[in-house]
């Protein structure tokens, strides 16, 4: 029965009668004041009883009652409802009269009170009933009428509490106006901020409140294919504004002297890549803490650096980072760089207009209230113009908040730069065209504009000639773009600065399709374009006046208002005739970034390559719905994994399990699914045990990566089967408890490029159609003295591994891989196209113990605990036979915490100290899958995840060259094993 | 409206030595009531006797019993009823004979003609009893059940106010 059921119960038997007798077992003598509380009735038949023998004056045991009691219990009364005297001698007249009374007036008890199940006059005969009853009190006889009173005032009462605060004082139409809706919206986002494009992703997407922001996950209509699609094939753009920027501002040397600790060469390019350098190039790298290359990385990260100005060292540099990775890089950065002085923002507020600030400084809100150092959209420069100002930025940073910090010793400066520009990425060969299509180069300002001294920035800088010609060699490259056949063409991570026109001016009517133009592709020099396609841009182009903060803020600060724009259209002559002349305002610096596509591996090459669209703060939504009315899709954060998926990249924080962002990432990931499992009824849950699955929501690396690093030290390069690493396994066991007193090495991921391409050789078969030939002349050929001095370095790591099944079959994320044995091998190369082979379903010990524990939960749990051990009924699998005796040397151990860990035992799940899980099932483990899907691309179902490095040497070393690198591949809820074939990819 | 409608037995167990009374409980006249009807009426008096049979309450004080039988075959089981002649609990066998004193088609029904026979027979002790002292103590029964009438009506309902407020 529900508890809601058992309460109602419950209620409706408060006033029935128990059943008085005497308990079976006379033996147990509790106090008789429990009794007197619990069964009151009862116990007033009993006590005059006892009173016989004993002489207690009645009228005391009178008092005693209590008229409160418990239920009518059906069924046989395992205490005999609470009645535990012993039984008198002989009875009196007096104390049968009594209890004669008792009865009595429990009946009548019973009798005379409604149960509150059914109102007053519900309890009437039928022809006393009248229309109207419940409403009208008076339709009920007299004597019925006061309680009937009372009960509707109580109705009343409990309606009313139930939507407590009244109606809202404010009218709709009130809260809509158009301030009142800001106050509104800047309210909601203290907590969460929101993008620029917030409101358009909220009416079309399912939002999620993640990294302290509020993001779109995935639209509300189905699209999963047609943003597939457009992916591939034309574009699809996301809005990326929620990636931090930090901005690092110093003397070049010192710069990259910093830098350099925090990164190493041998996992790639650094900050200081020459190409990078001299700001034509992003790059990207992976951060590690300072001076702690291969065990301590924190994220990959993306940087940018400002292109030379003539004659100075200084430089400027954008590192853009993940917002789950900014709070360890951050601290990391202020380290390396020496800058802890904090740089507090100016203390005098920069007040466009001082009245509009007098004006809203009255009212308490702390939104409206302008603060300096938070950048705040100026909608209109008129004293009456609406209290509540829109939040640009970051809105929940607090205006005292340090967002810049400077180094006393070498001048090094570092500005947090988070949600000050916009970052919108387009994905697809044609994003170019959208690009050309949406954006168009600023046109300059005539004579008359030029002589007027104005405060914004573009009339200055078409009076300066230089400015002007860089200008002009910046719109030709882009004009350029127009010509080129697919974004994936360029050199990956170019970069192009540019000043657009407001992009709102040249808004199409309807919704069209960006599609490249052929005749604009004949009229572009192919000369240029080839140097285009084959240098990138020159090094001057790259220059951007969006790095400028004084510009930036220029821009923002004076973005023409969507009304005021409507406004100026309809004053247009001609109807939606172009406005003419372009409004001077509307001029923006922006920088166009390249991402590279698919860089590993051999099918697919530069697949979703597209470019990245920085735009200063302010000017989100004026960009967005022109990109929107080129007919691209638009993905949410669904889409970005999926992107990386298909580009076999590994995708920030999920795909990184040894930084602190990934393991924090793990862990969420973990309470959300079993919250998930435990929602399911009990009988509709996977029992995880049953299918050899021990750890489904989560991937214990490093006990991974200890249980193969002794494996293989014991084994040395011998064969291995499953036989012997289930002996080792005791071993695991005994080692763990020594290595308690010392800290464990924590397994890492290996990143080094040189030990990449080496596994990556070895690891492909020789001889296989559709691969082209291997070009691994001059790396040494898999051999035991090869892998030895390669595990010698590389014990605990794991590496990046791309899996692709051989048959059908779908892959989940946590599905395990796992090494075939040369039977298995056997019967693949005999019958192709059969499916691979079986685990056996294992037994779940912890079933009949949670059932134990079920049944009587009084019970001592350590004596459940240790009763249920005892290891039952050996059958000859070898898996129960681990099982027993894992869980033996657990029980002997530590009884005291596998006790307390069987107390949260959740049926189908393994309780917390795993058992070995390399050896767990018939196919020894070696890994397992993080993310995996059927890919469209591949048209097979694919998977990335992370493989032991010693495992995968071990089996390496151990199969015939034809099958070379394949794997099984099990999801957590089958029992079935899939062929799959496994890629290094460098 | 729709429902499964029964017929209550209230009962009483007479037996002769009233201190055996104190050891009956509910499943033992259970097992007695499905013995003595698979006596008499075989097999299917025990197949009418295993559905919706159900002891509602005992006293083992007084010996009152409510017995629940499906309306359908009420007459039936009843007749068997005669038939207990013993009555075996906690090891001992009570002889003893079961008198039924009314038969209601609710438990409410029971209630009532439980009240009205408890006080017809406390009033019917009074005149019978041996020394001053058991008559002292058989008024004050009859007072505390008679009296209590008019004003438990006024308690009950600021007590269950009470219980509601605790409730919440």
């Amino acid at each position: 029965m529900s508890a809601a059921k058992v309460k109602m119960r419950e209620k409706k038997m408060r006033n029935q009668p128990a059943s008085v007798q005497y308990p079976s077992s006379s033996s147990n003598v509790e106090s008789s004041t429990q009794n007197g509380a619990d069964a009151p009735g009862t116990g007033k038949n009993a006590d005059p009883l006892k009173g016989g023998l004993s002489e207690v004056h009645p009228s005391t045991e009178r008092q005693k009652k209590t008229p409160h009691q418990s239920g009518w219990v059906r069924g046989h009364h395992k205490d005999g409802g609470g009645y535990t005297k012993e039984m008198p001698k002989y009875i009196t007249a007096g104390a049968f009269a009594r209890a004669r009374a008792a009865e009595v007036s429990a009946m009548l008890k019973a009798v005379r009170k409604t149960t509150s199940s059914s109102r007053v006059f519900e309890a009437l005969p039928k022809h006393m009933r009248r229309r109207a009853m419940s409403h009208n009190t008076k339709r009920l006889p007299h004597r019925l009428r006061e309680v009937a009173n009372r009960m509707r005032e109580k109705s009343l009462q409990a309606g009313s509490k139930k939507k407590k605060e009244p109606a809202k004082s404010k009218s709709r139409k009130a809260r809509r106006r158009h301030g009142n809706l800001l106050l509104e919206f800047n309210r909601r986002q203290r907590k969460n901020i929101w993008l620029e494009t917030h409101i358009w992703h909220a009416k079309r997407f399912h939002m999620v409140k993640k990294w302290g922001y509020c993001l779109g996950d995935r639209p509300t209509y189905k699209c999963y294919r047609a943003c597939y699609r457009a992916m591939s094939s034309h574009c699809l753009l996301q809005d990326l504004s929620y990636y931090c920027c930090i901005e690092l501002q110093g003397d070049e040397d010192k710069l990259l002297a910093a830098l350099s600790q925090l990164t190493s060469k041998e996992a790639g390019p650094t900050f200081a890549a020459a190409l990078c350098l001299s700001g034509r190039r992003q790059g990207s790298v992976m951060v590690y803490r300072a001076g702690r290359y291969p065990s301590q990385p924190l994220g990959p990260v993306t940087f940018l650096w400002r292109p030379r100005t003539q004659g100075s060292v200084h430089r400027q540099l954008w590192i853009w980072a993940h917002p789950t990775l900014k709070q360890d890089l951050l601290p990391e950065l202020q380290t390396v760089c020496q800058c802890c002085e904090a740089v507090l923002p100016p203390a005098a507020p920069v007040e466009v207009n001082p009245t509009l600030e007098a004006e809203s400084e009255p009212e308490n809100t702390p939104e409206a209230k302008p603060v300096p150092g938070i950048k705040r959209k100026r909608s209109r420069k008129d004293a009456t113009g609406p209290p509540a100002k829109k939040i640009l930025g970051d809105g929940t940073r607090l205006p005292s908040t340090p967002v810049s910090w400077r180094s006393s010793s070498n001048g090094l400066v570092i500005n947090d730069l988070t949600m000050e520009i916009v970052r919108y990425r387009l994905i697809g060969p044609q994003s170019h065209s959208v690009l050309v299509d949406t954006l168009e180069a600023a046109t300059g300002c005539d004579e008359v504009q030029k002589s007027q001294t104005c405060s914004l920035w573009w009339p200055q800088h078409c009076s300066d000639e230089a400015k002007m010609t860089l200008h002009q060699q910046q719109a030709d490259i882009f004009n350029i773009l127009k010509g080129i056949y697919s974004t994936s063409e360029l050199p990956s991570g170019t970069v192009l600065g540019l000043t657009v026109d407001d992009p709102r001016l040249t808004l199409p009517r309807k919704r069209v399709k960006a599609l490249p133009c052929v005749k604009q592709a004949q009229e572009v020099d192919e000369e240029k374009r080839r140097k285009l396609m084959l240098e990138g841009v020159p090094e001057p182009c790259c220059q951007s006046f969006i790095w400028e903060q004084s510009v930036r803020d220029n821009v923002t600060d004076n973005k023409i208002s969507e009304q005021e724009l409507n406004r100026m259209r309809s004053e247009v002559l001609v109807p939606s005739s172009r406005l003419s002349p372009t409004p001077l305002q509307g001029r923006v610096p922006i920088l166009l970034v390249h991402q590279p596509g698919k860089q590993v591996g051999h099918e697919m090459s530069s697949w979703g390559a597209g470019w990245d669209l920085l735009l200063p703060k302010g000017w989100g939504m004026a960009f967005w719905i022109p990109l929107v009315y080129r007919g691209v899709r638009i993905g949410g954060l669904n889409m970005s994994l999926k992107h990386s998926q298909n580009k076999a990249a590994p995708h920030f924080p999920r795909d990184y399990p040894d930084c602190p962002a990934g393991m924090r990432f793990q862990e969420e990931q973990e309470a959300e699914l079993l919250d998930k499992f435990k929602r399911h009824p009990p009988a509709k849950r996977t029992n995880y045990i049953k299918h050899g699955c021990v750890a489904p929501f989560r991937c214990p690396w490093q006990q991974l990566a200890e249980e193969w690093e002794i494996i293989v030290r014991e084994g040395g390069s011998q064969t291995r089967t499953t036989a012997q690493a289930d002996a080792v396994t005791e071993e695991r066991t005994s080692q763990r408890a020594i290595s308690i007193t010392k800290p464990p090495s924590r397994f890492t991921v290996l990143r080094n490029r040189k030990a990449l391409r080496l596994l990556s050789a070895w690891c492909r078969p020789t001889t296989s159609k559709g691969q082209r030939p291997c070009r691994v002349g001059e790396l040494p050929p898999i051999s035991c003295e090869a892998v030895t001095s390669f595990l010698s370095a590389h014990a605990m790591s794991l590496v990046w591994v791309h899996v692709s099944l051989l048959s059908k079959g779908k892959p989940e994320h946590h599905a395990m891989l796992c090494v075939p044995t040369p039977e298995d091998l056997k019967a693949l190369g005999n019958r192709q196209g059969t499916g691979g082979p079986q685990e056996p379903p294992h037994r779940d010990h912890f079933k009949s113990r949670i059932k134990r524990r079920k049944k009587d939960p009084k019970k001592d749990p350590k004596k459940a605990a240790t009763s249920s051990v005892t290891p039952d009924k050996p059958d000859g699998k070898k898996a129960d036979l681990i099982f027993a005796s894992d869980l033996d040397t657990n029980a002997s151990k530590d009884p005291k915490s596998f006790s307390e860990s069987s107390s949260d035992l959740v049926l189908g799940l393994w309780p917390d100290p795993l058992p070995s899980v390399a050896s767990h099932c018939s196919r020894v483990t070696v890994g397992w899958v993080i993310q995996g899907d059927f890919s469209m691309s591949a048209g097979c179902g694919e998977a990335l995840g992370f493989v032991s490095v010693a495992g995968l040497l071990n089996t390496l070393l151990n199969q015939t060259s034809e099958h070379k690198g394949k794997l099984l591949l099990r999801n957590p809820t089958s029992l079935h094993y899939r062929f799959a074939k496994i890629n290094i990819e460098v | 409206m729709v429902r499964l409608k029964s017929r209550y037995l209230l009962c009483e167990v007479n037996v002769s030595d009233r201190s055996q009374l104190l050891l009956l409980d509910d499943r033992a006249i259970m097992v007695a009531v499905k013995a003595a009807v698979a006596r008499t009426h075989g097999d299917y008096g025990a197949a009418m006797c295993s559905i919706r049979f159900c002891v509602k309450y005992l006293n083992a004080h007084t010996g009152i019993v409510f017995l629940r039988f499906p309306k359908r075959c009420y007459k039936l089981l009843w007749s068997a009823l005669p038939f207990i002649t013993s009555i075996e609990t906690r090891g001992q066998k009570i002889p003893c004979f079961l008198n039924c004193l009314h038969v209601g088609g609710t438990i409410r029904t029971c209630q009532k003609f439980l009240i009205r026979y408890n006080t017809q027979q406390l009033h019917r002790m009074l005149p019978k009893c041996k020394s001053e002292e058991e008559k002292q103590q058989v008024r004050t029964a009859i007072l505390s059940c008679s009296l209590t009438e008019s004003k438990e009506a006024f308690e009950e309902d600021s007590e269950s106010e009470e219980e509601e407020e605790e409730e919440e």
